[in-house]
Order: C-alpha cells, then sequence, then structure tokens
C-alpha cells in the first residue's frame, strides 16, 4: 500500500504537469482538443491523488505501523472515528489532504465549465494545475507520508515495524477537532479557484461582468466553509483548552481569520463591479490578496516561523512555501499591472453617502484589520531580525487595536445595507436610521441604568441593537410592502420576497448572524471566576451557582485512564444540573488533557474544569467560570452560513439571466466553430 | 456702508452688488450641505477617537490584582498562553511567578511597575503585549497609522472619482413618460425595493 499511494503521488504530479503545459497550449492555439485533454489530465490528477488518500487511510486503519506517517499519529485503540481524522494530524497527511482537496475543487471547477466561461477554462486549469504541481511535489519529495520504519542493525538497514504507534494527540481527540481542518482546508484551498478565474480573465484580456460573476460565486463556498472552520476551532479551544475562553489570536489562528476578512472585502466590493463597473482594479487585487493570505496562513502554520499550540513541529518546507508565494505575487502583480487599461471604471461616484462609499469604506475597515492582525501576528520576527529581541504579541495587543475597528466594522454592517446605489437622499436618511438610532440610544441608557459600564461591550451591545433594527427593518419593510400589493400573509410575503432577491437577503441574513457573534463577543467582559480545592461534601459558590462536590471517580479505558468529579450543581437555592469535568491521561501518547464539563444557555454558560489533584491535600483543584452569552457565538455562525447558503441559492431573476447567458454563450460557440 | 462707497472687493470677496438675498430654500440647502460636511468630519474623529482610545494605555494607576497581572504576562513553560491561562497543572513556571507579582502588589506597587519588574527579570517576551517604547512602538502605532492611510485612500480616491457637479442645466430634462414610471414603481414595490435600496 505504501508503494501504491507513492505511485498514486508520482502519476498525480504527471498529470498535473501535462494539465500546466495542455492548458496553456491549448489556450495560445484555441485547440478544443489539447484543452480537453488538460481538463481530463486534471480529473486524473483528482483520482490519483485520491488512490493515494486511500492508500494512507487503508493504512491507518488497518495499523500498518510499519509506516513512519501511521505510527506516529495512530495506535490500536484509537477509535476508528479518530482514525479516519489522523489522516490530517499530522504534517505530511495534512499536506496530502491539503493536495485532494485541490483536486476535488479543480475537477468541480472543469465539470461545472464544461459548457460555460470556454475561452477562460485552458488558463484555470493551467493555474489550479499549477498549484497542484507544487503541492503534490512537496508531498512526494519534502514531506511524504509514505516512508517507512527502518532500523540499523550489524546486519545493515532492516525494515521496522513497532508493536504500536504514539496514537492521536489527545487534543485533537474531540469531535469539533475532527471536523475544523477539513473545514478550514475547504475554505484555504478553495481560494484558489478565484484566483485562477481571476487570471484566465486577465490573460484572456475577458474582464467583463462574466468573470467576475463566476468568482464571486466561488469565493462565497470557501468562505463559509472557512468561517465555519474558525467557528469549530472556537468550539474546540472552548471545549478542551479550558480556559474558559474560544479565541486566543494565536498565530495560527489569526492566519485563518486574514484570508477571511479579505475576501469578505472581496464578496462586498464586487458588488460595486456588478452594479456600476467600478473598483475592478480592487476586486482583482482583493482576489490575489485572499488567495495569497491563504497559502501564507498555510506557510506560517507548517513552517515552524511562529510559536504557536496549532503549529505543526518545525520543518524545511518553509522555504518552498516562500518561493511559492513568491512567484504568486510577481505573476499575478505582473499580469494584473500589463492588463491595467481593460480594468478602467465605467462610471462615477455620484455621492459620497451612498452605498459605493458604504462598501468603499467597509473594505478600508477589512483591510485595515488584515493589516493590523497581520502586523501584529509578524512582529515577533520583525523584532527579531530588527533589534534581536524577542517579544510577545498576544490577546492585549489584537484586543486593543481589533475592537475599535471590528465595532466601526458593526456599525457599516447596519448602515451600509440602508444607502441607496448611487446617491441617497436626506430623507431617506432620515426614514431609514432615526428608528434605529433612537431604539438604540434608548438601549444604551437602558444598559447603563442595568449596570453595563465597560465601553467596549456598552458600545458592541448598543451597535449590535443598532444593526439588528435596521437589518430586521428592511425585512419588515419589504415584507409590508408585498402584504399591501400582493395580498399574501406576513409569512407568505417574507417567503416571497426572499426567494425573489436570495443575494440580497441572504445578505442581511449573514449581517444578523455577525450581530449575534458581537452580542456573544460582548459577554467575555462579564466573565466571573472561581477555583478552589474540594473533596466530598466540599461547596463552592460562584455567582448564584453552588457547587457541591459528590465525590472523584477513576476509571481505565483501552485508550486513556481518567479522573472524573462529580459535581451538583444548585442555582439560587434550586437544583440546576450535575456535572462531571474529568482529567484523562491518554495512554499511547503519555499526555493529559481536560475534558471540560459545560452547561450552555442562552444567557451564560456554566464551565467547570477539572484541572488536577492537589499534591498535598489529594483534593480535586476545581475551576468554575461563568461566562455569559457565549451560545450566541454559535448561534451567529450558523446564523451566518445559513445566510451564506440561501445567498447561494439563484433567485428567479438571476435563474432567468443565467438561462439567457448560457443560450448567449452557446451561440458565440457555434459561430465560432462555423 | 453706503451703496456708493467702493467696496471691499478682492480676490474671493463678492463685490457688494452681487450679493443677493439668500431665499428660504437657498438657507434650507446650505443648512443641509454643513450637516453633511460636518456629518463626514464626525465620522472621521469618530473613527480616531476610537482608536485612539483603544491603543492609549490604559490607567495603570489602577490598583493591580494578580489576576489583571496574569493576563498581561505570558508563561514561559512553552504552553504560549498567559499565566493565568497556563493548561499545566502545577506549572513549576506559574508556581515561581505568582509569589512574585502577589509580594509586589503587597509592596503598592502598581501595573506598570510590577509589569517593567518581570520584564527585567525575565526578559520582555514575557509580556503579552509589546511594551510602548523604541521599536516597539511601532507595534502599536503602525495599526493605527495604516487605518489612517487607508482612509486618507479612500477620500482621495472618492473625491477622483466623484462626478462634476452639473451647471446649470441648458435644456430641461424630458418628463418621464408616466406609464413607465408607474411600471418601474410597481416593480419596486413587488420586489420590496421602495426602501434604501
Amino acid at each position: 500500500m505504501n508503494q501504491l499511494g507513492s505511485v498514486g503521488l508520482v502519476a498525480a504530479l504527471a498529470f498535473a504537469a501535462y494539465a500546466v503545459v495542455a492548458g496553456v497550449v491549448g489556450g495560445k492555439l484555441r485547440s478544443l482538443r489539447v484543452v480537453r485533454s488538460a481538463e481530463r489530465a486534471t480529473l486524473a490528477f483528482f483520482a490519483m491523488v485520491t488512490v493515494a488518500v486511500v492508500a494512507l487511510e487503508y493504512l491507518i486503519l488497518t495499523n500498518d505501523f510499519h509506516n513512519a506517517y501511521v505510527a506516529e499519529h495512530s495506535n490500536r485503540d484509537l477509535l476508528t472515528f479518530y482514525k479516519v481524522a489522523a489522516l490530517w494530524a499530522g504534517q505530511e497527511g495534512s499536506l496530502l489532504f491539503w493536495t485532494w482537496l485541490l483536486a476535488i475543487y479543480s475537477g468541480l471547477a472543469v465539470l461545472l465549465n464544461r459548457k460555460k466561461n470556454r475561452q477562460l477554462m485552458p488558463y484555470v486549469v493551467a493555474v489550479l494545475m499549477g498549484t497542484g504541481v507544487f503541492f503534490s511535489s512537496l508531498v512526494l519529495f519534502v514531506a511524504n507520508p509514505f516512508q517507512e520504519l527502518s532500523l540499523a542493525s550489524p546486519a545493515g538497514v532492516q525494515p521496522f515495524t513497532p508493536p504500536d504507534g504514539n496514537g492521536l494527540n489527545p487534543l485533537l481527540q474531540y469531535h469539533s477537532m475532527v471536523i475544523h481542518p477539513p473545514m478550514l482546508y475547504l475554505g484555504y484551498v478553495g481560494m484558489v479557484v478565484p484566483f485562477a478565474f481571476a487570471m484566465a480573465a486577465l490573460i484572456t484580456r475577458q474582464l467583463g461582468d462574466n468573470w467576475i460573476r463566476t468568482t464571486r460565486r466561488w469565493t462565497m463556498v470557501p468562505w463559509m466553509l472557512l468561517g465555519l472552520g474558525i467557528l469549530l476551532g472556537g468550539n474546540w479551544a472552548y471545549a478542551v483548552l479550558g480556559w474558559g475562553g474560544y479565541w486566543g489570536w494565536d498565530p495560527v489562528e489569526n492566519a485563518s481569520l486574514l484570508p477571511w476578512l479579505s475576501g469578505t472585502a472581496f464578496l462586498h466590493s464586487v458588488m460595486i463591479q456588478e452594479k456600476r463597473g467600478m473598483l475592478k482594479v480592487w476586486n482583482v487585487v482583493l482576489v490575489i490578496t485572499t488567495f495569497f493570505l491563504s497559502i501564507f496562513g498555510t506557510f506560517l502554520t507548517r513552517s515552524g516561523i511562529v510559536s504557536s499550540v496549532h503549529a505543526f513541529a518545525q520543518s524545511n518546507i518553509g522555504p518552498f512555501f516562500a518561493v511559492f508565494l513568491a512567484i504568486i505575487v510577481f505573476f499575478s502583480l505582473t499580469l494584473l499591472f500589463l492588463r491595467l487599461d481593460h480594468l478602467k471604471s465605467e462610471n462615477k461616484l455620484d455621492s459620497l453617502v451612498s452605498r459605493e462609499s458604504g462598501f468603499l469604506f467597509n473594505n478600508w475597515i477589512l483591510l485595515a484589520l488584515v493589516f493590523a492582525v497581520l502586523w501584529g501576528t509578524l512582529f515577533p520576527l520583525i523584532s527579531k531580525a530588527v533589534q534581536n529581541v524577542s517579544v510577545t504579541v498576544g490577546a492585549p495587543f489584537f484586543n486593543k487595536t481589533a475592537i475599535p475597528m471590528g465595532l466601526l466594522l458593526l456599525f457599516l454592517t447596519g448602515a451600509g445595507p440602508l444607502l441607496a446605489w448611487r446617491k441617497t437622499s436626506f430623507q431617506s436618511l432620515k426614514r431609514n436610521f432615526l428608528a434605529p438610532l433612537i431604539i438604540a440610544g434608548a438601549s444604551g441608557a437602558i444598559l447603563l441604568i442595568a449596570g453595563v459600564r465597560l465601553f467596549y461591550a456598552w458600545m458592541t451591545l448598543v451597535l449590535s441593537i443598532f444593526v439588528g433594527v435596521c437589518i430586521l427593518g428592511e425585512f419588515w419593510k419589504g415584507a409590508r410592502t408585498r402584504m399591501k400589493t400582493a395580498g399574501e400573509n406576513f409569512a407568505q410575503a417574507l417567503y416571497n420576497l426572499t426567494l425573489r432577491n436570495t443575494r440580497r437577503y441572504g445578505g442581511y441574513v449573514v449581517h444578523l448572524g455577525i450581530v449575534l457573534l458581537f452580542i456573544g463577543f460582548a459577554g467575555l467582559a462579564f466573565k466571573t471566576e472561581a477555583k478552589g480545592l474540594m473533596q466530598e461534601g466540599d461547596l463552592l459558590r460562584v455567582k448564584s451557582y453552588l457547587l457541591r462536590c459528590d465525590g472523584l471517580i477513576t476509571g481505565d479505558t483501552p485508550n486513556y485512564e481518567y479522573t472524573r468529579a462529580l459535581i451538583t450543581v444548585t442555582k439560587n437555592g434550586h437544583a440546576f444540573t450535575s456535572m462531571h469535568p474529568e482529567k484523562r491521561f491518554y495512554k499511547a501518547s503519555q499526555q493529559p488533557t481536560s475534558y471540560v464539563s459545560i452547561h450552555p444557555t442562552l444567557s451564560e454558560d456554566l464551565y467547570v474544569v477539572l484541572a488536577g489533584l492537589d499534591q498535598d491535600t489529594g483534593k480535586a483543584v476545581i475551576e468554575v467560570f461563568v461566562n455569559p452569552l457565549v451560545m450566541w457565538v454559535w448561534i451567529g455562525g450558523v446564523v451566518v452560513f445559513l445566510g451564506t447558503l440561501l445567498a447561494l441559492v439563484p433567485s428567479r431573476v438571476e435563474r432567468e439571466m443565467a438561462e439567457i447567458r448560457r443560450a448567449q454563450e452557446v451561440a458565440v460557440q457555434a459561430s465560432d466553430a462555423i | 456702508m453706503s451703496e456708493d462707497q467702493p467696496s471691499p472687493v478682492g480676490r474671493g470677496w463678492p463685490a457688494v452688488g452681487a450679493l443677493q438675498p439668500v431665499s428660504r430654500r437657498g438657507r434650507v440647502r446650505g443648512h443641509l450641505h454643513a450637516i453633511k460636511h460636518a456629518g463626514k468630519w464626525a465620522v472621521v474623529v469618530l473613527a480616531c477617537s476610537l482608536f485612539a482610545a483603544s491603543v492609549i494605555r490604559a490607567d495603570r494607576s489602577r490598583k493591580p490584582t494578580l489576576e489583571s497581572i496574569g493576563d498581561q504576562v505570558m508563561c514561559l513553560c512553552g504552553c504560549m498562553a498567559t499565566l493565568n491561562h497556563c493548561p499545566h497543572r502545577d506549572c513549576a513556571t506559574v508556581a515561581e511567578i505568582r509569589p512574585i507579582i502577589e509580594k509586589e502588589i503587597a509592596e503598592g506597587k502598581d501595573e506598570t511597575a510590577i509589569l517593567q519588574d518581570l520584564a527585567i527579570r525575565y526578559g520582555v517576551q514575557m509580556l503579552a503585549a509589546p511594551p510602548a517604547s523604541g521599536f516597539n512602538l511601532t507595534a502599536w502605532i503602525l495599526p493605527g497609522v495604516g487605518l489612517l492611510v487607508g482612509l486618507s485612500l479612500v477620500v482621495v480616491i472618492a473625491r477622483r472619482w466623484r462626478k462634476p457637479t452639473p451647471v446649470a442645466p441648458g435644456v430641461p430634462p424630458k418628463p418621464l413618460d408616466p406609464k413607465l414610471l408607474a411600471a418601474v414603481e410597481e416593480e419596486m414595490k413587488a420586489s420590496g425595493m421602495g426602501t434604501g435600496g
């Protein structure tokens, strides 16, 4: 199976290299036959990488510890569910997984464009497979997951098979951690497709509406999945790491946020190009930036140049990524520069109080955030290079710089959609903003009276209310108009209104999700902690909760040993819940980890950690956190996800326009053939 | 000044005779323009104030606690977490540093002094954020500079893109076909687009 996997990789590399050459040659010569062969080579690349992935999974699932990767990241007693996830637990396997996702995206791009974008596809394939050449080369020659263990002996080097493996990192043995890397990689990798379409559009000078429409859709999917991956990572950190938080501004966390932020900027500014034919150069820059940041994030995680709890061990793949990044920048910016004449704006700005300028300001904040986070993440390296001093840039820095920008962005989330295209009249401003401002202002006063005095938390909640009212007002006004004109009831009106313009109302749902996320973030300011040594019968009070320890039990599973605390909780004197935090010791890897017990509600989470046993007294060290509003973070993330799905559904008008465009393309192809 | 006396006419100053009484509509337009102009600057000032407020160092003369200091220093055991959040039970680094912090709090030192002492003892990398001095000041300043530079670029680009204000029209615009206008309004109502969008 090791040999089969290696052969799969070699064949994949060969097909990718052929596809690059055939794509470019076919595009230059306008040879349909050569272009189709490039596309078939792309599908063959997918098939061969799949062979390699299946081979590695087979080795993992059959406990073939002769394979070095399997021995490092799996063991006999690991649950099957986690064995499957071991594919992306280590450097080599996760690179192979990255390559496989690239192959899937490339295959989908080819299959979904067999009858459209024909002039672009040769170069789309070339760019996709150029990336495929890089990653498959990396996996084959630098980080190969099919290496076999051997032992030096007097008789020479002998194959070696240990009786068991080291097991999966205990921190990865959690359900959301299983899904988190695939979602993140689907986000990172997916950004290559819009980049490929952008490059193809520049090469072929097909810089009209078509490429931007295609690119927008191909960006939304990875953007959505990347966001979901970030959320799942936060959920994992919250449930497993035991410090009561879900975002630590770790360099690898930041690296995942950067392409999501620039992707968000693109998804907004692309609307200006579609509606008004403006910001063409900027949109190309954003597509390039997003792809660059995706690869850069991968580079940061894997090169070991930054210290992070998430990073893989230091390896030698950093220089290869650096070269690839340099090639991306050089190639894409050169192409952009050469095509500037084709990217002239078709319209002018009618007014600074318009949706166009709203999007400009939105992009300003998002890119400023990208810069601030990137600067903070790289500052330790810069400091070391410039002044030979190691510094740490942690949460206090990022909270101070990112929070104010985040609040500005939150304001624009509500204000932007209420501005009209081209020009917003004063009457329109008054009509749209008066009620939200009054309600937000009144809410702000109530919050102050209720004791919310921390500035950022207060401002976050006030702005959230403002934005929420703005967005819900849009749904209400639209549905009410439809009720009057179409005679529908409210539910029907809302349903039909949404389906008629899924992009717009799906976008509003996404904005609502962002509001819920910010409400959840505001809760961090009101966290309460308590800690105590407890044995059977001991009590610990935190806020309105009284925790009673009912004892400790120990146990043994094939995978780990555990100590579990039995805690009964009353709230305001009434029975509330029972909680069972655990401390586990994983046998194969010889590592301890906490299994936090969480009782979530909409208003606050009760979060209990068994930190360990006190050496002097033998009592359990119990840490308790009361975390307000955390549930809204997860709910907000789900709402963002659902809103994006809704925005991806073609509305009736879009379907009709797509039919017309398809008919036009067929006619053009037919006349070309003649 | 009587109408017969010369007026202080110079560049930019209208001749006295050119001054006309401003109509009520003109006054309202003038007020609206001023409000819009002020509104734009209010947004800029608000943005800068919010940002400045965030990066201005917190009042470190407030009474420090183990909690507040522990959130601002890193644990040096390699966990890459702050002292308060080190995941290792019985971490030797935490056990060593916490008594030092407690002692300094008991001695009445403020946050700044305690953080400085820790930095001297264990190195600057112990602080969870770089100190705002020397080259490290760039860590704090550049994000704000980036924000302001970005804003300037947006304003410059927006101004370059602005359509010139039309001069007094020579020919009045053709009135819209009432049937076409009614059809557009109907379509807008049906799609709920009667608002800002």
